[in-house]
């Protein structure tokens, strides 16, 4: 018995000096997209700073904000635009103290001060995008310039789209002429024919590898994340990229601080290192996204910048708009795009 | 669920007697964990479908019918339909291919069945998406399986399977086929030779003794397959998403949205219980008719 006492109480000695010890050791807990945060960026900051960078990662906006409301502690989360206003609105982030982040001038002022975070307080842009048209020149000869092309019934049975039900609607708005971010009845009425006419010429929804059914010639045509279309250009020039002259959606995605972050100073010191040129590129080589680091693409290689899904003509950028919060519609909107779908 | 299933289609050996003290010490461990993980998240579940979503999409604790009455529009009833048309389909696929392969097993030499099992399990030690995609690349346009009929004449054009309802259905029988398999081959092997014996010297000829003797003797195996095929296949949604291009919701893939982009947890909790009573019901209906007939 007395053995057995004994061995507890070492046990337990050892317990209580291991939680003391990694209560010290400077921690930083990062909850990021999956495949959006390359682990030599993680290794390198571990290996500046000496801080541990624990990463878990999400597949969707509604995760994280799920994980975060049921009381996850994280110091990092990476929203996207309309998600940081749902956030700065429910008072669940915490300022950033940019005098903690030089590096933050290194920032395209274009990305900056937009309606989802006016003040620019709350975040700071990770990587930017779109949602853009992607034709197999080799299949598809006649032009494809916007959404009225696509779905002209043509290429019926050979386009892939994300599977994502707020994206599906706005190009149907955009194709209707109406505004991305007033969403109501009528909006909504008018855009339903369209989009009752269009879903059944898509062949796959698929939201987390469109360019799987693009590469292994499924289809001809999509309408995909742009980092996706540049990871496709990149393996095949034949695959150009088209922002839809209707226009299309351009997405921030941004890192932002938790109100209850429990490793604050730490969490500055990861947005100031990402920040930082040489470090920004590392990512953009994994993710050739818009990288909004004007410093880190005049370290990019001409062929990173000629790509047109990475870095579009200023001419078409114009044609991008962000999404903001639309509250219960999300309802409404998935129960329209539901009905649609059942009728396949 | 699965193990009610079982327990009371195999009589438990001295009738229902209520366990003892050491019966119930047995038992706690089982218990536990029954409360913390079916009854509790169940009981969540249940409290938030009477919930309400603000404008933000966090639940609101309002009390509120309103789920429950969305769920009643066509749009979902539908896709129940469609849910319950496509596990239906599933069921009985497994079940014809199923049950000769289980019959096949349960009357080889005794020395060769622990092989044949073995092969049955196989598939499971990989996982569950890993089969899925490759199945994908079998399927799809330029895969093995086109390719092959294409070169034996046997198609003029590319198979296009894939992406359509035909490959969430082959999906849907490939992953439950085990499970329609293991039940029935569990009643089948203790079927005595004698009594197929018997049977035939009494002048019954091939198929009415499979119709009145191995028939009703495998009846329990046969109930416990459809179920354990029946009720996970209604809710399946993975299958439906990677082989049907996204293109065939069912139920499963609904609920997931709910709680995913539409970020609407009440009404995915009201889909949830809804979906629930019904098998608690249809399995009250299903078991009570055998009790009946088999007494």
């Amino acid at each position: 018995m007395k053995h057995i006492l004994r061995s507890l109480a070492v046990a337990g000695a050892t317990l209580v000096a291991a939680v003391g010890s990694s209560l010290s050791a400077a921690e930083l807990n990062l909850f990021a997209w999956s495949e959006y945060v390359p682990q030599a960026v993680l290794d390198k900051f571990t290996e500046e700073t000496g801080i541990k960078v624990n990463y878990e990662t999400y597949d969707s906006n509604e995760e994280m904000l799920s994980k975060l409301v049921g009381g996850a502690e994280y110091d990092l989360v990476q929203p996207s635009e309309y998600v940081i206003e749902v956030m700065v609105k429910r008072g669940m982030l915490a300022p950033i103290d940019f005098a903690a982040v030089p590096n933050f001038k290194n920032l395209d002022k274009a990305y900056l001060n937009l309606p989802h975070d006016p003040e620019q307080k709350f975040s700071i842009p990770y990587m930017v995008g779109s949602v853009g048209i992607v034709v197999n020149t080799e299949k598809v000869k006649e032009p494809v310039k916007g959404y009225a092309d696509l779905f002209s019934g043509k290429h019926a049975g050979r386009i892939v789209t994300l599977d994502d039900n707020r994206e599906l609607l706005t190009w149907a708005f955009y194709f209707t002429g109406q505004d991305l971010n007033t969403i109501n009845k009528d909006t909504m009425a008018k855009a339903r024919p369209v989009l009752a006419k269009w879903l059944p010429q898509i062949k796959i929804f698929d939201s987390a590898s469109p360019k799987t059914a693009l590469l292994n010639g499924e289809v001809d045509l999509g309408i995909v994340w742009s980092g996706e279309a540049a990871i496709l250009f990149q393996e095949d020039k034949k695959f150009q990229y088209v922002l839809p002259t209707e226009g299309a959606h351009l997405f921030i995605d941004s890192l932002a601080m938790p109100k209850d972050a429990p490793h604050k100073k730490e969490a500055h010191a990861f947005l100031n290192f990402i920040l930082r040129p040489d470090i920004s590129v590392l990512i953009s080589a994994d993710f050739p996204y818009t990288n909004p680091n004007v410093e880190a693409r005049k370290l990019l290689t001409p062929e990173q910048l000629e790509n047109p899904a990475s870095y579009p003509a200023a001419e078409d950028a114009k044609r991008l708009h962000t999404f903001r919060d639309i509250g219960r519609a999300a309802a409404e909107i998935d129960k329209m795009i539901t009905d649609l779908r059942g009728g396949s | 669920m699965a193990g009610t299933i079982v327990a009371t289609d195999t009589p438990a050996a001295g009738g229902r007697k209520p366990p003892g003290r050491a019966g119930w010490l047995l038992l706690a461990p089982l218990l536990a964990w029954l409360a913390c993980f079916v009854v509790a998240p169940t009981a969540i579940l249940f409290a938030y479908s009477f919930c309400q979503r603000d404008e933000l999409g966090f639940v609101v604790w309002e009390f509120s019918w309103e789920n429950y009455a969305r769920i009643a529009d066509p749009v979902y009833l539908k896709i129940f339909g469609r849910s319950l048309w496509y596990a239906g389909l599933t069921t009985v696929l497994c079940l014809l291919i199923g049950y000769p392969v289980a019959y096949y097993i349960a009357r080889a030499p005794a020395s060769r069945r622990p092989t044949l099992l073995m092969l049955l399990m196989i598939p499971f030690w990989i996982s569950f998406l890993l089969r899925t995609y490759a199945w994908i690349s079998l399927l799809k346009a330029d895969g093995l399986v086109s390719a092959t009929l294409e070169m034996l004449h046997l198609i003029p054009e590319p198979l296009e399977i894939l992406y359509k309802p035909a490959a969430v259905l082959i999906g849907l029988v490939y992953t439950y086929l085990p499970f329609m398999i293991l039940p029935i081959y569990t009643s089948a092997e203790k079927i005595e030779n004698s009594l197929i014996e018997a049977s035939m010297n009494l002048g019954a000829g091939p198929w009415r003794t499979l119709a009145h003797v191995i028939l009703p003797l495998t009846k329990p195996g046969i109930f416990a397959g459809v179920l354990l095929v029946f009720v996970p296949s209604i809710g399946m949604f993975a299958v439906n998403d990677l082989m049907g291009g996204g293109k065939v919701d069912m139920i499963g893939n609904v609920i997931q949205n709910q709680f995913g982009q539409a970020r609407d947890w009440p009404f995915g909790a009201a889909l949830g219980i809804t979906f629930l009573a019904l098998f608690v019901i249809s399995f009250w209906f299903l078991h009570d008719r055998g009790e009946v007939k088999r007494t």
